[in-house]
């Protein structure tokens, strides 16, 4: 099989970007022109300083948008997603991997998304589904509290999932007025007269629990303990469903912590 | 009675019924609250490992009937409450709201009579959906000899309803729950099949035509209160699925809440392991295009507690393996021990893009120490030819260690013994007895 000439060739250099999706983007386009692989790739935030010489990539919107649509054209759209999502996750050194993806992807086009068990393919693909199935979860962990005005929760997921959850709550929960807060990744989705946004929060907390809510909070419980079979009782199982760290954040699980 | 005192009350009452799935239609928001998933929810797991998705309630305790298993059962000496529809429609609400539960599933003992339990029902689903514009799931258990216009009624306020068919034969159900006959079962389960295909039907002609049950029917049985083989049993399921075009059919191990002569002692343990290889033969027949022919016949009725359907019938059929990952069909794929329908579809996709090696499954997730023995890839061919001690070497179920000393069928005292601790010195050496005995049996 003839991959062509690689595109890039390793350089013993430091990409620093803003952290955004469309900052990464300018990124690509860098390392892209440049042809060369950069020796690591860090967000301003994850920044240390280093002996090694550094670039800075600073954002510009009408770059990251050719990128995208080279990616879509390309590559494919598929390949667009999996990029997207990648960014989203907690994957580490997540831009170093997506670089090598990508400039195999415009070598050799549309194939890649295919090639599942590629080894710059399958660890985006096992970050992506991480991603996918912590949003799957945590659909079903949030827990709210009714503090009158609206209702609140506190999650603390590893992947950036809230704008992967957004349209299934504000959708379900339509006529409510809602916040959630990821305090992982200080932001907050919030949910008010009918429009939603995600912006950045940090140390959000929590209303006081009202007497109505307090009340709910113990109903819950006390179904919880006893819908549970005593003779099926099974904590390994129960734990590799709902690990451990979800716990944290909801209501049920408080005294088992 | 406080509301406290009653949940707990008709939560006890519920448990123990198997079904708690959220699945099987997709409702989108945007109208009043709720929504609901083709995939289903879990909002949380309980201590015995269950997925808890569903406010999982009776709507009364209280009942005329005395099937001999229940707990509810009339002669049985438990507190009784009942929920009036405004309390428990009002509950629901208020855990939904708090994305405790994907919606309600409810059932309940039979209070005065049939038809008057179904009008309770009724009540709460009505106020659900249009006191409180509630689009979330509703999963009911339509009560025994209800009236059929009132299971209409029902069925139409309900995302999925169902039936229990409670135990495998005529003869148990005569025995453990006299209140119950066979036809009083399969009556509204035909009718059910009926109003959900007519419903389908009328939806493609109006668009707007109410619905009946979309997310279809469901059942559920005991197992091991009753002497029926497991061929029996499977047997019946594959006729389920097959004539009431059913989504579901849950087995639930029996688990003695009352002492009766008729029934298994009450420090007896519930069969898990045997209600565990129901669902993986369940599983292998809903989506791996096994026949129910294929995991049990005749000669082997029942299944084997070491070895996992999908794995009996590989030890069974060594002739047809190795299979070669980058050409069999998905038929062929689907059955090799240790891919499932996800790496089996991912290996389709891969292996038009290139060829695979044993390096590319590892990187694509698909888990190769059973798979291992049982194919073929780029540069790869098994380590040791395969004949059936190798094979149920191979495909011995660790977990069947961890069950205890179960036994598998309850009333076929004659089934292999499992090495207990004292026997062996160890689990490799347990395991490598166990193939021995297995192989020489099969």
């Amino acid at each position: 099989m003839h991959l062509g000439e690689p595109l890039a060739q390793p350089r013993d250099i430091v990409y620093v970007y803003d952290g955004t999706v469309p900052g990464f983007y300018c990124c690509v386009y860098e390392s892209v022109f440049s042809r060369e692989l950069p020796l690591a790739v860090y967000s301003e935030e994850r920044f240390r300083p280093s002996f090694w010489p550094l670039k800075n990539i600073s954002p510009d919107e009408n770059v990251a948008r050719k990128v995208q649509s080279a990616i879509a054209k390309k590559i494919s759209p598929r390949a667009l997603e999996l990029v997207e999502n990648v960014c989203f996750s907690c994957m580490e050194n997540k831009e170093i991997y997506l670089l090598r993806f990508l400039q195999k992807g415009f070598s050799i086009g549309r194939k890649i998304t295919g090639m599942l068990g590629d080894p710059d393919v399958a660890p985006l693909l096992k970050a992506e589904g991480h991603l996918l199935r912590e949003r799957h979860l945590l659909v079903g962990f949030v827990r709210f509290s009714d503090c009158g005005d609206a209702l609140t929760a506190t999650i603390a997921p590893k992947n950036f999932i809230l704008p992967y959850i957004a349209s299934h709550f504000t959708s379900r929960f339509s006529g409510e007025n809602f916040l959630i807060y990821d305090r992982t990744h200080n932001a907050a989705l919030i949910y008010q007269d009918g429009r939603s946004q995600i912006i950045r929060a940090e140390g959000f907390v929590p209303p006081p629990v009202t007497k109505a809510e307090a009340i709910y909070r113990s109903l819950w419980k006390q179904f919880y303990d006893t819908v549970a079979i005593q003779s099926r009782e099974n904590p390994k199982c129960r734990m590799s469903h709902m690990p451990k760290r979800y716990w944290d954040n909801m209501v049920e699980m408080q005294d088992q912590l | 009675m406080d509301l406290m005192h009653k949940l707990t009350i008709l939560t006890e009452g519920a448990k123990y019924d198997a079904a708690c799935t959220s699945s099987g239609t997709e409702r989108p928001g945007n109208r009043g609250l709720g929504s609901t998933l083709a995939a289903g929810c879990c909002h949380s797991f309980s201590a015995d490992g269950r997925c808890v998705t569903l406010l999982k309630v009776l709507m009364t305790n209280i009942c005329i009937y005395d099937c001999k298993y229940c707990v509810n059962r009339a002669g049985n000496d438990v507190p009784r409450a009942t929920f009036t529809p405004q309390e428990l429609a009002g509950l629901t609400i208020e855990f939904y709201r708090r994305n405790y539960i994907e919606g309600l599933f409810l059932s309940s003992g039979v209070i005065q009579s049939p038809d008057h339990t179904m009008e309770l029902l009724i009540s709460t689903l009505s106020a659900l959906r249009y006191k409180y514009d509630f689009w979330g799931y509703i999963h009911v258990k339509t009560i025994p000899g209800a009236s059929p216009s009132l299971i209409s009624q029902l069925g139409h306020l309900a995302d999925r309803i169902s039936v229990n068919i409670e135990l495998p034969s005529e003869k148990s159900l005569k025995m453990l729950a006299p209140g119950k006959t066979r036809q009083s079962i399969l009556t509204p389960m035909s009718q059910i099949a009926n109003e959900i295909r007519t419903g389908r039907e009328e939806l493609s002609h109006y668009k707007n035509a109410p619905r009946f049950a979309p997310a279809g029917q469901a059942t559920q049985m005991i197992i091991g209160a009753s002497p029926e083989s497991d061929l029996h049993i499977l047997n019946l399921s594959s006729g389920l699925y097959e004539k009431y075009r059913l989504k579901r059919v849950f087995y639930s191990a029996y688990i003695p809440a009352v002492a009766d002569s008729m029934l298994p002692s009450l420090d007896s343990k519930p069969p898990l392991l045997r209600e565990h290889r129901f669902y993986q033969a369940d599983w292998l027949m809903r989506y791996y295009g096994f026949t129910a022919g294929e995991i049990l016949s005749e000669q082997n009725p029942n299944f084997n507690p070491f070895l996992d359907p999908k794995a009996g019938w590989a030890v069974n059929n060594i002739h047809s393996f190795p299979a070669d990952v980058n050409r069999a069909p998905l038929e062929v794929l689907l059955r090799v021990p240790g891919i499932g329908p996800t790496g089996a579809r991912r290996i389709i996709t891969a292996r038009k893009n290139s060829l695979l090696s044993l390096a590319e499954l590892k990187r694509m997730g698909i888990v190769l120490k059973r798979a291992r023995f049982f194919i073929t890839a780029a540069g790869y061919t098994p380590p040791i030819r395969m004949n059936k001690e190798a094979a149920v070497r191979a495909l011995i179920d660790p977990s069947v260690f961890s069950f205890g000393t179960e036994q598998l069928s309850f009333f076929s005292p004659g089934s292999l013994k499992l090495p207990g601790a004292g026997d062996t010195r160890s689990m490799e050496e347990a395991v490598m007895e166990a193939s021995k005995c297995i192989s020489a049996n099969l």
